[in-house]
């Protein structure tokens, strides 16, 4: 039945996984994430595609740095302390170029942490991770749904670009079950080939190589500076955010994944109040919508960003708005999520004129 | 094909230990937290077991305060543990199982991983007067088809050493569940009972969601579990 379905969120990203094409994941389960990786393992299977749990997330990531080599598209998911394991691989395959989705799902740090929701990895996933002149396309979703269009949308970019893709979200919209609808099957046949570059049906022709390496700094510097054009190139073309409730704010809170959502809920008890406020949600957060952004904190009299972490994306909003008078921050950690009252009282302190918050 | 004695469940004829299990997500937690509240308002000493060592989130547990002040036993892992990424089964779980003063209900966790912790009562339940539930949701994944779902309950059954008294039909889409999905969900349900030999029990309502006569008899519920948005 072509019907919406009752889905968590780990394993409607897997599905949508499969749905695009993918028929290779390399992953090792951690909790809040550890869905995913059963779903894969039991679905893969049935559409001839290949799963493997490797011994720790170091091989995973090398495993998806071969696969990815070949032009096929591969995938993992992983949780923070798992990511972190990750990153010298993550650094590979960005200088090699290569298509692959990573989905972080992230839970409370640093450290071991905890198992809870946090939005503790976002200077991770957005400014680096790992070693080098490098980004990932790093796409935040915010319900289940579009955690389902963004793996779809995270695989076309990542071919696209050539480029590693991250979808960030959280324990919470891993956890939760929301009704979803999956797109329709890609079958792999009808994927790009990568025909050009990748190490694949390449007999009698020259022979290729995919490395993240060369000795010579003159020609490393052409490379990284290849690398920038090409993360120009992204920056103008797929930036991605949504604006709620902006047509008459005052006020705007500024916030993504979980907690975007939170403030949907908070806005519209803060409107019954008489406060028109409204909400700025980023999507992709890098490229982070500097320019959009700035443009919608026109005229507002204040801006506040509501983060599950002691404030990373912050930094990001201050550089895009530059008017730091304006702008707020509040936030909780440690897998600790902000309540919808708790940051209507922040609204009121702020809205009242009061900078201790 | 089996016969299948029509359902004439009532809550009063549950015996006295009711446990739910079933695949991940199905509404178990929910059900077994509603069901406990039921059973509370006809019975003095009612317990409330989380066996569930699979689910992070939205759990039992985090239910606990709640329920304890409606002067429901709440058994989980001692406070201390509460959030630790452990399988841990309190020992007062089996303890509030042989108390003959009390209705106890057990949310057990999804898949195979929460029959083996089932299993592990075994020896307690089989001297015990009980009755095991199999939540179903047609529109979950890996319970989508009927035999899949026949499949999931030979397995379950095997795996926990305990015979599936009860299906639930727990049919829903979250908030766009209509009567449509639910009476589904009673036709589904009905074709597993005649395949395996099991009655349905019952038909799960969220209580906000109009649905006109059920072919078995209705458990209107609560949502109890939510997302922070929805506080």
């Amino acid at each position: 039945m072509a019907e919406k379905v009752m889905v968590k969120g780990n394993e409607a990203m897997g599905e949508a996984a499969v749905r695009s094409g993918c028929r290779l994941y390399f992953g090792y389960p951690i909790t809040p994430q550890s869905e995913f990786t059963e779903y894969m393992a039991r679905r893969l299977p049935e559409v001839n595609g290949t799963f493997l749990q490797s011994e720790s997330e170091v091989s995973a990531v090398n495993m998806i740095y071969g696969a990815a080599a070949t032009g096929t598209r591969v995938m993992t998911s992983t949780s923070s302390p798992g990511f972190s394991l990750m990153q010298e691989g993550v650094s590979y395959i960005a200088g090699a170029e290569l298509p692959c989705v990573f989905v972080n799902v992230v839970r409370g740090g640093p450290g071991l942490g905890d198992i809870q929701p946090a939005q503790s990895d976002y200077f991770q996933a957005t400014k680096g991770g790992g070693h080098g002149d490098y980004h990932m396309i790093v796409l935040a979703p915010g319900t289940i749904q579009e955690s389902v269009d963004l793996i779809k949308k995270g695989f076309d970019l990542a071919d696209k670009y050539r480029n590693p893709v991250m979808i960030l979200t959280d324990g919470m919209l891993g956890q939760m079950m929301e009704p979803v609808e999956f797109p329709e099957f890609v079958e792999p046949d009808d994927l790009p080939t990568h025909s050009d570059w990748a190490l694949k049906n390449a007999e009698g022709e020259n022979a290729r190589i995919v490395r993240a390496f060369n000795i010579d700094p003159v020609e490393l510097e052409e490379l990284n500076i290849a690398y920038q054009k090409k993360y120009r190139k992204i920056t103008e073309n797929e930036i991605i955010y949504k604006e709620y409730f902006m047509d008459d704010a005052e006020y705007m809170f500024v916030g993504y994944g979980t907690m975007g959502r939170i403030l949907i809920s908070v806005i519209k008890e803060a409107r019954e109040q008489g406060i028109k406020i409204g909400l700025f949600r980023p999507i992709s957060l890098w490229p982070f919508p500097y320019k959009e952004l700035k443009k919608a904190s026109e005229g507002k009299k204040a801006i506040i960003d509501i983060e599950m972490s002691e404030g990373q994306m912050i930094e990001d909003v201050k550089l895009a708005i530059e008017d730091s008078s304006r702008i707020h921050f509040y936030g909780r950690s440690g897998g600790i999520i902000p309540e919808p009252n708790e940051i209507l009282d922040v609204m009121n302190k702020i809205i009242g004129g009061d900078n201790n918050v | 094909m089996m016969k299948v004695q029509k359902s004439m469940f009532e809550i009063e004829k549950v015996r006295r230990v009711a446990v739910f299990i079933g695949m991940f997500g199905s509404g178990k937690t929910e059900i077994a937290l509603n069901f406990a509240l039921k059973l509370k308002s006809k019975y003095e000493e009612v317990a409330l077991e989380d066996i569930d060592v699979i689910s992070p989130y939205f759990r039992t547990r985090d239910l606990k305060a709640e329920f304890e002040k409606m002067g429901i036993d709440v058994i989980t892992p001692e406070e201390k543990l509460i959030h630790a990424d452990l399988p841990i089964i309190s020992p007062k779980v089996k303890g509030f199982i042989n108390k003959e003063n009390y209705r106890v209900v057990i949310d057990c966790g999804g898949n195979d991983d929460g029959a083996v912790v089932l299993s592990s009562l075994y020896s307690t339940l089989r001297n015990e007067d009980h009755d095991i539930f199999f939540v179903i949701n047609p529109y979950r994944p890996f319970t989508d088809t009927v035999n899949k779902t026949v499949e999931h309950i030979k397995r379950l059954e095997k795996t926990s050493r305990l015979k599936i008294s009860y299906l639930v039909n727990n049919s829903n889409i979250g908030n766009l569940t209509e009567e449509r999905n639910i009476l589904y969900g009673e036709d589904f349900a009905e074709k597993i009972g005649e395949s395996v030999g099991i009655p349905v029990a019952m038909t799960v309502i969220k209580e906000d969601i109009k649905c006109g006569n059920t072919r078995f008899p209705r458990f209107e519920i609560k949502k109890f579990l939510k997302t922070p948005w929805e506080v």
